[in-house]
């Protein structure tokens, strides 16, 4: 396989069209200070009813919880799910919070990509912990890891989303921000960063909302 | 398909489209709608002016040092076990795409939708290479199942359909036996695309902005159809027209907030994923991951008086301002590209000899302008190329005759006058109770649908009146 061989040609054509020397050094515009901030200083609960209010445009319940009563607060939402086959992510957190759903599947490197894949697609119900929670958009941030795959916010037919308050920033304008520093420091992120607001959903047929297209038919976060 | 949709002349595309009743009615609501939506999230984000400045600057920069930041992303891509592979042309493009389909011996290939793999006829390759190619965005499913009946709209490809002809679609051609609900229908092709994403040796997605600094892509999507895509094969080659490239996840940011708004009213979309070649312990995700960035003519538009035009993040919002598209719809474009973009990019993409009669196709009164999240200046765009097109002669030899008369008039005012004088009865062969009926080429588009009247005799017209008036001296 030809691996960037015409790489130079077509970076040299580019350069050409622009009418100078190729460039090896670029200074990029500082956008963040451009960036209109129309919301002001905002406390954590703040950002709580921000959610809230954007996750009933997403079609997204929200419910408050916390950590003495989270186990009964999944429970419960697994239950109305239907039951079936849970899967969670192999997050410590699940461990931290005392979180055991028995006979669940767990994400784990060591079952490999068939085996994690069948499970997930099996899944009626996953759970994962987000990493980061964006107010504004009542979006979940969760990076791929060993022990949580890509498919695993994809492929069950629910889908819960626990949401550490203190994680809940107002936009994607900090998330964005704080993964590019890691990035510049050099810090490893996930092959896949997933922003993901509510369930799936579609308006290709005569543009009609339909919930519960490729992905889950429904989406629930749960704040602690 | 290629950039080309339609083969027939412009006339006859648009006369098709004029007289789909169901067409417009379904193009006008849905411009109605999107145009809303669009207005409602634009405000919500406060300073909608200043984010599309920082839009316009965020492109303008990456535009204007695209090599460096093309060869960051390169050198980010490789560093991460990923192929980058840089295609001149369409069919450099898609020549190495097949090869590696063929190489991994892969049959089952699943796609999300992608304009630029429209543009270099992947489908087409791939299938002549015995693949089974399935597009998994419903609405390019639904056209993919009518025999890949061409897209209408950048965002809403089956826009043109009504649920009684996807419903038929579906029995006729998957068996499907249950009712026109928009719900059953989607959820009948959410089970027959579920076993294709499993059963998919290679996935194929677009992208809508690379991030240089990182070497990952960026997909913008609603259905998740481009994360399973990109997550359950084992080989993801993902295609890019060489401008969609953006320095870091911070510009991402922005154009993202921009896109999402503009193309649908939403804040995000469901889904914005960042994803590259799998990572060491990750076990699902491409163990292979190819990047292909296009050209195909790009560069010919990089640095000319078209700059701007490879400023376009592909949201659409032009389409949905745009009382032309209205009338005619996507298909009488005849290109992947329809609209006021479509207007610009496909004559410079495919060349004047295919494409001269689209920058015409505009009423120019800079709606699309007006909502561009990223500043192009599109009629002014559209004009630029008809002065191009009236300056190589590309216009027919009648035409130019009438303009260089009607030039000749207008720009004489003895002559003017002189045929104001005789306007009246000059007219009188091509009227019929006060309205102009027949007359020159020049001026056929407006007697078909509208009156002109005929012009008044010298003592009725205005300038008369007025010199009679002169003074106050008659009320």
């Amino acid at each position: 396989m030809t691996v960037s061989s015409n790489k130079e040609a077509f970076l040299n054509t580019i350069a050409a069209k622009l009418g100078r020397e190729r460039k090896t050094n670029v200074q990029r515009p500082i956008i963040q200070d451009l960036i209109p901030d129309s919301y002001g200083e905002l406390t954590n609960d703040d950002l709580v009813e921000i959610l809230k209010e954007q996750c009933f445009f997403i079609h997204t319940q929200v419910i408050e919880s916390n950590p003495e009563i989270l186990q009964r607060t999944l429970n419960d939402l697994i239950e109305a799910n239907g039951g079936g086959l849970v899967m969670t992510s192999g997050d410590p957190r699940f461990a931290e919070y005392g979180l055991e759903f028995p006979d669940a599947a767990v994400w784990e490197e060591a079952a490999g990509r068939e085996e994690n894949v069948r499970r997930a697609e099996s899944a009626n119900t996953a759970i994962i912990f987000a990493d980061c929670a964006l107010a504004e958009s009542g979006t979940v941030v969760v990076e791929s890891r060993p022990d949580q795959g890509r498919s695993l916010h994809f492929l069950p037919a629910h889908y819960i989303a626990v949401i550490e308050r203190q994680r809940l920033v107002l936009r994607s304008t900090q998330a964005a921000a704080a993964f590019n520093r890691r990035i510049q420091a050099g810090e490893p992120v996930g092959s896949s960063i997933n922003f993901i607001s509510g369930p799936s959903n579609s308006a290709d047929i005569e543009m009609k909302l339909v919930v519960g297209v490729h992905g889950p038919l429904r989406a629930t976060y749960v704040l602690i | 398909m290629s950039l080309q949709t339609d083969k027939r002349n412009f006339s006859e595309r648009t006369t098709e489209g004029l007289g789909d009743s169901f067409m417009r009615t379904a193009v006008g609501s849905a411009q109605d709608s999107l145009k809303t939506r669009r207005l409602s999230a634009a405000t919500a984000l406060g300073d909608w002016e200043q984010w599309r400045n920082v839009g316009q600057l965020i492109r303008q920069h990456t535009l204007q040092n695209l090599d460096y930041y093309l060869e960051q992303l390169a050198d980010n891509v490789e560093r991460q076990g990923g192929h980058i592979y840089f295609a001149a042309t369409k069919e450099e493009a898609s020549s190495y795409i097949r090869d590696v389909v063929v190489s991994k011996q892969a049959k089952k290939v699943v796609k999300s939708k992608s304009m630029v793999t429209e543009e270099i006829e992947l489908n087409h390759v791939l299938i002549e290479a015995g693949c089974e190619l399935i597009e998994t965005d419903l609405g390019e499913y639904i056209l993919q199942m009518d025999d890949w009946d061409p897209p209408s709209h950048i965002v809403a490809p089956a826009l043109h359909k009504d649920r009684r002809q996807i419903r038929r679609v579906f029995s006729e051609k998957l068996g499907y036996t249950g009712d026109e609900t928009p719900e059953n229908l989607a959820g009948f092709a959410r089970t027959v695309l579920r076993q294709k994403f499993l059963e998919a040796e290679v996935g194929i997605t677009g992208c809508n902005f690379a991030i240089a600094n990182l070497g990952a892509i960026n997909l913008v999507t609603n259905e998740g159809n481009g994360d399973l895509t990109a997550a359950i094969p084992k080989t993801h080659i993902a295609v890019m027209g060489m401008e969609r490239i953006v320095p870091t996840l911070e510009e991402m940011e922005v154009l993202d907030n921009l896109l999402c708004r503009s193309a649908v009213g939403q804040k995000l979309t469901s889904y914005i994923t960042v994803l590259g070649p799998s990572a060491a312990g990750e076990t699902d995700g491409p163990e292979e991951f190819h990047l292909v960035v296009v050209d195909n003519g790009r560069s010919d538009i990089l640095g000319s008086e078209f700059n701007e035009a490879l400023q376009c993040i592909r949201c659409g919002a032009c389409l949905n301002v745009c009382p032309i598209y209205r009338h005619i719809g996507g298909h009488a474009y005849g290109s992947i590209y329809p609209g006021p973009i479509g207007a610009v990019i496909t004559p410079l993409l495919g060349g004047y000899d295919d494409y001269k009669e689209l920058p015409f196709a505009s009423s120019l009164c800079g709606a699309c302008t007006d909502v561009c999240p990223v500043k192009i200046p599109l009629h002014e765009q559209l004009i630029m190329h008809r002065q191009n097109i009236v300056g190589q002669r590309r216009t027919g030899a009648a035409d130019r005759l009438q303009m260089k008369a009607a030039s000749r008039l207008l720009s004489s005012p003895a002559l003017f006058g002189r045929t104001l004088r005789i306007a009246h009865s000059a007219s009188r062969l091509m009227s019929k109770q006060g309205r102009i009926v027949r007359g020159p080429a020049l001026i056929h588009g407006w007697i078909h649908a509208r009156d002109l009247k005929q012009p008044v005799k010298q003592q009725d017209s205005f300038r008369a009146w007025m010199e009679k008036r002169k003074g106050g001296s008659e009320q």
